[in-house]
């Protein structure tokens, strides 16, 4: 990873996402394999000579300490000078906003204080990186979504270098430079956000990030334009050119997104409104297409009036925006399993 | 670098560290363990003169045999006695809010702030049948039996009630609500919902009553020779622990007794050790018939009269025959006739408790700090594990046994082994190390591993994490464990007895006024001795409290 990057690690629960964390930041050693900082193998370095710092899913703000003393924690440890520590002390509080609670006892913090005053502590050891365990989970939804930016920002204000360890989709998407998808303890594409959104580089990809919908069949003809693939009732649908040879099984991908509802008779696609979820601003719709499975799609809510359960549609794509993978070798349901 | 740095640096190290841990598991296993259970290698190396002077010898084999039996007895009855009398009470420390709840949390630990040596002759001037009975006493029982079943009830109560009340308090009140909305009664929704789930604090408070009742070795003694009016003989009423600090008084002239005495200790040992792990399979494998649902009487039983006749006869129960005897020694300094007496012995002896109870608390926290830690960090590990299980053997071993397991260990290590205080120190360490441990391993555990690693990984070393971080968190309980082990080493007589048979502590001296029957400087010893107790007490309960904020 790159200096001053900001990568997110984004997989479901149990992926190994803290793990990996833990063992860059040196508190579990790696079964097999070396940690390089820079160039340096720090495999078996102790992690209070790591300058990596955690900071962990609770905050883990040290309960007998007060807000300045929390801190100060780290710079005490390395014996700064008290004339460095104040004022430290003071343009880290005014950095975050803590300046009036300097001494506060973490639990008379309110949620979103803790995290900032945990993340303040963190840089105030000026860590070569940082290492953020799900740092926005136990804050409430509004606020979550208010300090993704603010953290985005803080971090390239500082130049850090930063990994984010999540399982939200959405924060990684929206605060990555790059992220890595990690699942089974395996990282299986590293990207932009846009490339992990656009490009997913497996059915797992292309569904944990921005849900898609699912065609399986038989590649029946593929060249520049793109392919074609047929399932066993005979429906035909078209996808971006894949290099999945003529004749292999194979599995085509669509975001929910980009899943449009077609009149009747210009879909190929056929099926019945099974369900409709409101959202807010748009409108899930799930349509049951007859011996294909199910297709979702997200119409926005002004048009939600159109169309009601039972109702008989169509289902479509662009071609270009559906992406045609080898079908995956234990089968597509335990393709896109999350757990 | 300054030197205070490079001892950090030197300590910091791994190999250090791991050497640290090391030595601190050895010192648990050859300094507590291996004395402990050394007697049971008597069994083998001297077989035959167990067989000589004890198997071939029914009057002898009669005797033992006598004892243990009637020490499980006792140990059973009061475990029982305490649970049906503590129950309520337990109910109502964790679920109920009333007015001198605080007042009444109080009460219950009373007990242990006396050394069970003080308790003994103050519930035995209080309830035996003596030729001159002090005033106000009842003075109606006449059977040792049931003296001691009264006398260890009283110290065992609190146990059992801590135990229940901790388990209570946290199980989820929300199954019985839920119970209740699908129609139970109260009673109903109790018994066949919330019972079954705290078998393990019932697992607790049982093995720290049976233990507790079966290892009492000074008060039993003294309650013994108060109801006698003299000194113990073997023709008496005995128990296990009292039959040793007999046999261990005479076989200061007698060696042939050794054999016997080893065999008694053995005999405590295995047993208790069987029976300890038969009752926790017992109560936590056993299906009790709890299923069955009797709406009609349990909804009358739910309410009405009986549940506030339930609750006062507990506490009742409490004041009557826990509270009053323990602190009836207190008439003695209205009512007794003053003696005069040479203080300098009592000083003395007070001097040498509180010597032994300092020196053991230190070694205990300077040991077993290290060893919870170590049993905490490593939960996974085999060998975490058994530390863990280990720990609890000298609990459950009655002292009597122990102080002579271990005065026997020392003694054939090095037969010049005659410096007594340290034998008594050794004893004393090694059955108030384990309530170091536990309280620390209990502390530690509740505390999220996070803490220190975030400390770690902003710098600090292990043990600076260790000390800014871990300690002050867990400190009050850390000073809870230093405070019950230094009161239970200063009212330990028991294993004191049983390695050194003169020793000169002061619940030690305490036997030796009431065998020569100076109840008034008995009883004033014991107020002494109480009264410095319960200041300790008082210090424990406010740093208990500090952590609960």
């Amino acid at each position: 990873m790159n200096d001053q990057e900001y990568l997110c690690l984004l997989g479901p629960t149990g992926a190994g996402k803290t793990t990996a964390l833990r063992v860059i930041a040196g508190l579990t050693a790696p079964d097999e394999g070396t940690v390089h900082f820079d160039q340096r193998d720090v495999t078996s370095v102790e992690p209070e000579h790591r300058n990596a710092v955690l900071l962990s899913q609770t905050y883990s703000l040290f309960p007998t300490m007060t807000v300045a003393e929390n801190i100060m924690f780290g710079p005490d440890i390395r014996n700064v000078s008290d004339r460095d520590k104040e004022q430290m002390l003071v343009s880290l509080l005014d950095l975050v906003r803590l300046t009036g609670r300097a001494g506060s006892y973490p639990r008379e913090l309110s949620g979103g204080m803790q995290q900032r005053c945990a993340l303040v502590r963190a840089i105030a050891t000026s860590p070569d990186v940082l290492l953020l365990d799900e740092p926005l989970r136990a804050l409430d939804a509004r606020l979550r979504i208010d300090l993704r930016r603010e953290l985005k920002s803080l971090a390239k204000t500082l130049g850090l270098t930063v990994v984010h360890v999540t399982h939200d989709q959405d924060e990684a998407l929206v605060m990555a430079d790059r992220i890595a998808i990690i699942r089974d303890g395996r990282i299986v594409q590293v990207g932009t956000p846009s490339q992990v959104f656009n490009e997913p580089a497996s059915p797992f990809v292309a569904n944990f990030v921005g849900q898609s919908n699912f065609f399986t069949g038989t590649v029946v003809s593929s060249g520049p334009d793109g392919s074609e693939v047929e399932d066993d009732t005979g429906h035909r649908m078209k996808s971006r050119p894949t290099d999945v040879p003529v004749g292999e099984k194979a599995v085509l991908a669509v975001k929910v997104g980009h899943t449009r509802l077609l009149k009747l008779e210009a879909a190929k696609l056929q099926g019945r409104i099974e369900r409709m979820l409101f959202e807010g601003r748009v409108v899930h719709v799930d349509v049951d297409v007859d011996g294909v499975g199910r297709f979702s799609a997200k119409i926005p809510a002004s048009h939600g009036g159109r169309y009601q359960v039972g109702n008989e549609i169509g289902v479509g794509w662009n071609r270009n925006k559906a992406k045609l993978f080898p079908y995956p070798e234990g089968g597509l349901e335990n393709e896109l399993r999350v757990d | 670098m300054g030197s205070g740095d490079r001892l950090l640096e030197f300590i910091s190290r791994r190999g250090f560290r791991k050497g640290w841990t090391v030595f601190n598991i050895a010192f648990f296993l050859l300094f507590i363990i291996l004395p402990t259970v050394f007697i049971l290698s008597y069994a083998v190396t001297d077989w035959s003169k167990i067989q000589n002077y004890v198997l071939n010898d029914p009057a002898t084999m009669d005797l033992i045999i006598g004892a243990v039996v009637v020490s499980f007895e006792i140990a059973a009855i009061v475990t029982v006695i305490d649970f049906i009398a503590g129950l309520p009470v337990a109910w109502m420390m964790a679920r109920k809010e009333f007015r001198g709840k605080q007042f009444l949390d109080t009460l219950i630990d009373m007990p242990l702030a006396v050394p069970t040596a003080a308790l003994g002759f103050s519930a035995a001037i209080f309830w035996a049948a003596t030729p001159n009975p002090p005033p106000f006493s009842l003075a109606v029982i006449s059977s040792p039996m049931l003296l001691i079943i009264l006398l260890h009830v009283v110290f065992s109560y609190p146990y059992m009630v801590r135990s229940l009340t901790a388990i209570l308090g946290g199980i989820d009140e929300t199954y019985e609500t839920a119970g209740r909305t699908l129609g139970a009664s109260r009673l109903t929704a109790v018994r066949t919902i919330t019972l079954p789930l705290f078998r393990a604090g019932l697992v607790t408070g049982a093995i720290l009553c049976f233990a507790r009742s079966l290892s009492e070795t000074g008060g039993t003694i003294i309650a013994l020779a108060t109801l006698y009016g003299r000194k113990m003989v073997e023709g008496d009423f005995q128990t296990g622990p009292t039959l040793i600090g007999l046999w261990k008084d005479a076989s200061v002239s007698d060696p042939s007794l050794l054999p016997a005495l080893a065999f008694v200790s053995i005999l405590l040992i295995v047993l208790a050790l069987v029976l300890l792990l038969v009752l926790k399979v017992v109560i936590m494998k056993v299906r009790l018939p709890l299923r069955k649902v009797w709406p009609t009487p349990e909804k009358l039983l739910s309410r009405g009269l009986f549940p506030k006749f339930k609750d006062s006869s507990a506490v009742l129960f409490l004041a009557a025959i826990v509270l009053v005897p323990s602190f009836f020694i207190f008439t003695y300094v209205f009512t007794g006739t003053p003696a005069q007496a040479d203080w300098g012995l009592f000083i003395d002896a007070l001097v040498t408790s509180f010597a032994v109870a300092s020196v053991v608390t230190v070694v205990d926290l300077v040991t077993g700090i290290p060893l919870a830690l170590y049993i905490v960090k490593n939960r996974s590990g085999r060998l975490a594990q058994l530390l863990d299980v280990l720990v609890n053997v000298p609990l459950i071993v009655p002292t009597a046994a122990l102080g002579f397991s271990l005065g026997l260990f020392w003694s054939t290590l090095d037969s010049g082994a005659a410096v007594p205080i340290l034998l008594i120190i050794l004893a004393h360490i090694a059955f108030t190390y384990p309530l170091v441990v536990r309280n620390v391993v209990g502390a530690v555990e509740g505390v999220d591993p996070a803490f220190e690693e975030t400390a770690r990984t902003l710098g600090a070393r292990p043990l600076q994490s260790f000390r800014r971080v871990l300690l002050p968190m867990i400190k009050g309980s850390i000073l809870a464990g230093a405070i019950m082990a230094f009161t239970r080493s200063l009212g330990e007589t028991g294993a004191t007895l049983a390695v050194v048979a003169n020793a000169n502590t002061a619940p030690v001296y305490i036997v030796n006024l009431v065998n020569s029957q100076s109840y008034y400087l008995a009883a004033m010893a014991c107020i002494i001795l109480i009264i410095i107790s319960y200041m300790f007490m008082l210090l424990l309960r406010r740093f208990t409290r500090e952590e609960v904020v």
